[in-house]
């Protein structure tokens, strides 16, 4: 009987406390029935740190809480004013250029109280003033904040030095400056046209640095966190919910017609297409196995949209491993990919062949089609000919150098490289071993520095915009000088070619430069052999408006949902 | 009693440590690292030199490893950590500004819920349906537990799952697809509020849990009623049944209670494999547990995550694995720990 009591005790102390501590939970509420946008983050944001994002899934939180000097046009890709309402280049006294941004004087720094659920100014630290970017812009340079994207503001002056952590060059050396409380000016290390795209990125975003020091750590959750953006955190349950709320005191709070945006965090594809399909997601990716189904269903098919990812899928050949450090076992290879019939067969959503790195879209990019090698297998075949003719060697002599394509472990990369390992047997005759290892390992084999023996002829690898500009594809990627170089290319003409045309003024002779340095790359250096041009396939439910933006976060604060119809 | 708890709870702390050990290790011989890369990009190496001597990566590995267990100040050296001997496990180095602390305290209950009501189902379903299986012997009813048994355990969660989904939740609607139904905070860190204890959080609970929960109950009807079929056999059954007992108390009081230890025995690895996460049925059903961070970790290089995951699982099992031997001496009163 005594254990019985005891038991009685316990349990009844435990409904009761548990009742206590609901009494304690309970959030803010926002206004009645908000306008609500239902959305999955697909996974959850690893920072939401503006100088420590690299992810698209962090990028789209950091887009939609803070405001970048610029931002680009979710509909045509364009730089245009945001945070900055103008900006002009010039000279400082020692021949360097500057970029000078005028800042709007109407943005102020907000907080979200999650009792209330009100958003306040926050006191002592009104407006969003060019102090704050300067600090924003060295916190990312700073080497202690060890940004992962530190690299991409090394345009700007000292920044590599700082960030390298060189001898002799302080932090407050950095090329950047408050000319007045809304005037920021940058001075770059070279003449950067594209550098409007750069300033509008999350990296050299305005930065509350009381906040941030009173909170280095977790200044970043809902409680601590401070923005000046189109939304506020509203809440946030790491791995499982990521909720923002409109910002009534944003400068152009009148655009914006979501009110809050709940995002959960569903990993799987195929999941977040079922909580779709019951109405509770608003918008989503369809997983590649549904494409036939989502196509031929008159309803899905009416919500489906195809749209172009300015990302590109490649195969890059190890410039200095027999065979395929002659110039004419690169070209066989490149022209003998039938990218049309792969994507029609095998990858199927509607991707775009491509010969050359950039896809339309980006500042440079060639017109598809007009440069590189196109699928040809009388071209290819004569030149493994001359080859081997060369070296007298047959086709079974070359194939016993036993040549290997490497890719990264996954379904995908493994139906694409077995179609174009049988494309090469039937159109070359050559005989091509597919390996692949795990993401991280996969990685480190193909880097420059792996032992020659040790890397694979051919690697696979993607590519994807950081800015719309040719800079950040064919100069970061395959300049040998300046990026990852796993292709192992060694030439100072294109290396030349592509500083050229990053430093060049006029818009209509950086174009024709970066055409010139795609040609060089893709038809007389061929040092890879692009595949295609990405992109995604969404369906979004008919009550939602929504942009496509190609390049940075989602813009929640441009799209609708119509709230009557969504009942329906 | 007594003094053998405690004597199993001391063999615990090499146990560990050798757990910590082997995980910090074998992580860190994976080639590939943490930083090397943002996505499809190379990090130039400044950059990762920065990101590394921020975390301590740069330290040689005896130094990192006594830094995680014992913490930086008795190492005297300065940092944040403070050892896993003082319930530090460290920070995420994909989640930055998230500790691993963080990552469990939010995960884990959420699996433990879900893993919880998982073995209660498989041992309301599997415990009776291996006794009417053994006492049936060769029966239809007999044959029909094989059958939905073999069945349950052969259909991997993987179909399973998407399965449940596809019928359940879309086709005929009554209940939702994803997520879990409470979230933190939670009641003792473990328990969903009292609030929360609504038809809402069942509904959202009722398929993850009979996904999971079936294919264990097919192994434990199965182990039930072989060990029954052992031990139905036994003299001491004879003996009893010859006393003139009612044949209710000699299955019930004799003979089924000897022949759970077995499946006791497999209570203690199953019950900490479902409490810490299951990776594929968390997955399907988006339910925010620990068991992706198991698998989604080792991809990232996460070092202090899988080593801290890793650890939590071996806690979880150790401590599993003394109640099931000290259930043994209620079970059988032969087994005596002195």
């Amino acid at each position: 009987m005594k254990k019985n009591t005891t038991l009685w005790l316990v349990i009844s102390m435990l409904i009761v406390s548990s009742m206590v501590l609901t009494a304690c939970g309970g959030s803010g509420a926002l206004a009645e029935d908000p306008v609500t946008l239902n959305w999955n983050w697909g996974t959850e944001p690893p920072t939401i740190d503006p100088s420590l994002a690299t992810d698209t899934t962090s990028v789209d939180v950091v887009g939609n809480t803070f405001m970048g000097l610029t931002r680009f046009d979710p509909v045509t890709g364009e730089v245009i004013p945001y945070l900055a309402t103008s900006w002009e280049s010039g000279e400082d006294a020692d021949g360097n250029q500057t970029w000078t941004f005028t800042m709007r004087e109407d943005v102020s720094w907000v907080s979200y109280d999650a009792e209330t659920g009100k958003v306040s100014k926050v006191e002592g630290h009104e407006n969003v003033t060019a102090h704050d970017v300067v600090y924003g812009v060295k916190r990312t340079v700073n080497p202690d904040t060890a940004s992962d994207y530190s690299y991409v503001l090394y345009i700007v002056k000292n920044a590599a030095a700082i960030n390298g952590g060189e001898e002799g060059v302080s932090l407050d050396e950095l090329g950047v400056a408050a000319l007045d409380d809304y005037t920021v000016q940058f001075t770059l290390e070279r003449k950067a046209g594209y550098f409007p795209a750069i300033a509008g990125m999350w990296i050299a975003n305005a930065m509350p640095q009381w906040a941030i020091e009173a909170n280095p750590d977790s200044w970043t959750e809902p409680e601590n966190f401070v923005s000046n953006g189109p939304y506020v955190l509203e809440s946030w349950v790491h791995g499982g919910e990521l909720n923002l709320a409109k910002n009534p005191l944003f400068f152009d709070a009148d655009a914006v017609q979501v009110e809050r945006v709940y995002g959960v965090i569903i990993e799987e594809e195929s999941t977040a297409f079922s909580l779709y399909e019951n109405g509770e997601l608003d918008s989503t990716g369809v997983p590649s196995a549904e494409i036939d189904r989502v196509k031929a269903d008159p309803e899905l098919s009416a919500e489906y949209t195809q749209i172009p990812v300015p990302c590109t899928y490649y195969y890059g050949f190890v410039n200095t491993k027999e065979p395929f450090d002659d110039v004419r076992v690169r070209i066989a290879f490149a022209q003998s990919i039938d990218r049309q019939g792969l994507i029609d067969n095998v990858v199927k959503g509607g991707q775009f062949p491509a010969t050359s790195f950039a896809p339309p879209g980006i500042f440079g990019a060639p017109e598809p089609g007009k440069v590189g090698l196109s699928y040809d297998v009388d071209a290819a075949n004569a030149s493994l000919q001359e080859y081997l003719d060369e070296k007298g060697m047959t086709i079974e002599d070359f194939n016993a150098m036993d040549i290997v394509l490497m890719h990264n472990t996954s379904e995908g990369h493994a139906n694409i490289a077995a179609a174009i390992q049988q494309m090469w047997a039937d159109n070359l005759g050559a005989e091509v071993r597919v390996e692949n290892q795990e993401w991280g390992v996969y990685l480190d084999t193909i880097t420059k520095d792996t032992p020659i023996e040790e890397v694979p002829h051919i690697f696979r690898l993607g590519w994807c915009a950081d800015y719309p500009d040719e800079n950040n594809w064919i100069h970061e990627v395959f300049n040998s000088d300046e990026g990852a170089n796993r292709v192992r290319t060694d030439n100072a003409d294109f290396n030349a070619l592509t500083v050229a045309a990053g430093e060049a003024q006029d818009p209509a002779e950086r174009e024709a430069l970066y055409e010139q340095a795609e040609k060089m790359f893709a038809e007389e250096i061929v040092g890879y052999a692009p595949i295609y041009h990405y992109t995604a396939m969404n369906v979004t439910q008919s009550w939602v408006t929504r942009n496509f933006p190609p390049l940075g976060a989602n813009d929640f604060y441009n799209w609708t949902v119509d709230e009557a119809a969504r009942g329906n | 009693m007594l003094r053998y708890i405690i004597r199993r709870v001391l063999q615990f702390i090499p146990v560990l440590i050798a757990v910590t050990l082997f995980t910090f290790v074998l992580m860190r011989a994976i080639p590939g690292g943490p930083f090397d890369h943002a996505g499809d990009k190379a990090l130039p190496p400044q950059v990762v030199a920065n990101i590394e001597a921020k975390y301590h990566l740069d330290w040689p590995m005896w130094k990192q490893f006594l830094s995680y267990l014992i913490g930086d100040d008795l190492l005297g050296e300065e940092g944040p950590s403070m050892g896993v001997i003082r319930g530090d496990l460290g920070p995420s180095l994909r989640y930055r500004g998230q500790t691993v602390n963080d990552i469990i305290e939010t995960s884990l209950p959420v699996s433990a819920q879900l893993g919880f009501m998982s073995l209660l189902l498989a041992l309301i379903i599997g415990v009776p349906t291996g006794t009417i299986a053994a006492l049936k012997q060769n029966t239809w009813m007999d044959y029909t537990s094989t059958f939905a048994a073999v069945i349950f355990l052969s259909i991997p969660n993987l179909v399973l799952a998407p399965v449940l989904i596809w019928i359940f939740a879309i086709e005929l609607g009554w209940f939702p697809v994803a997520t879990w139904g409470a979230k933190p905070p939670f009641f003792l860190g473990i328990f969903p509020r009292f609030s929360q204890l609504n038809a809402n959080y069942f509904s959202h609970a009722i398929l993850p849990v009979f996904a999971l929960g079936t294919s264990s109950a097919a192994g434990i009807a199965r182990l039930t009623r072989a060990s029954l079929l052992q031990v139905v056999n036994e003299d001491y059954i004879r003996t009893a049944r010859s006393k003139g007992l009612r044949e209710q108390t000699v299955i019930v009081v004799h003979a089924l209670k000897n022949s759970l230890i077995p499946v006791v025995t497999i209570l203690g690895p199953a019950f900490a494999a479902l409490v810490t996460g299951t990776f594929v049925v968390e997955l399907i059903f988006g339910i925010n547990g620990l068991g992706k961070h198991f698998v989604t970790s080792i991809g990232n290089r996460d070092y202090p995550v899988i080593t801290g995951v890793t650890l939590i699982y071996a806690v979880v099992l150790v401590i599993a694995n003394l109640l099931v031997d000290v259930t043994y001496a209620w079970l059988d009163p032969r087994i005596r720990f002195d």
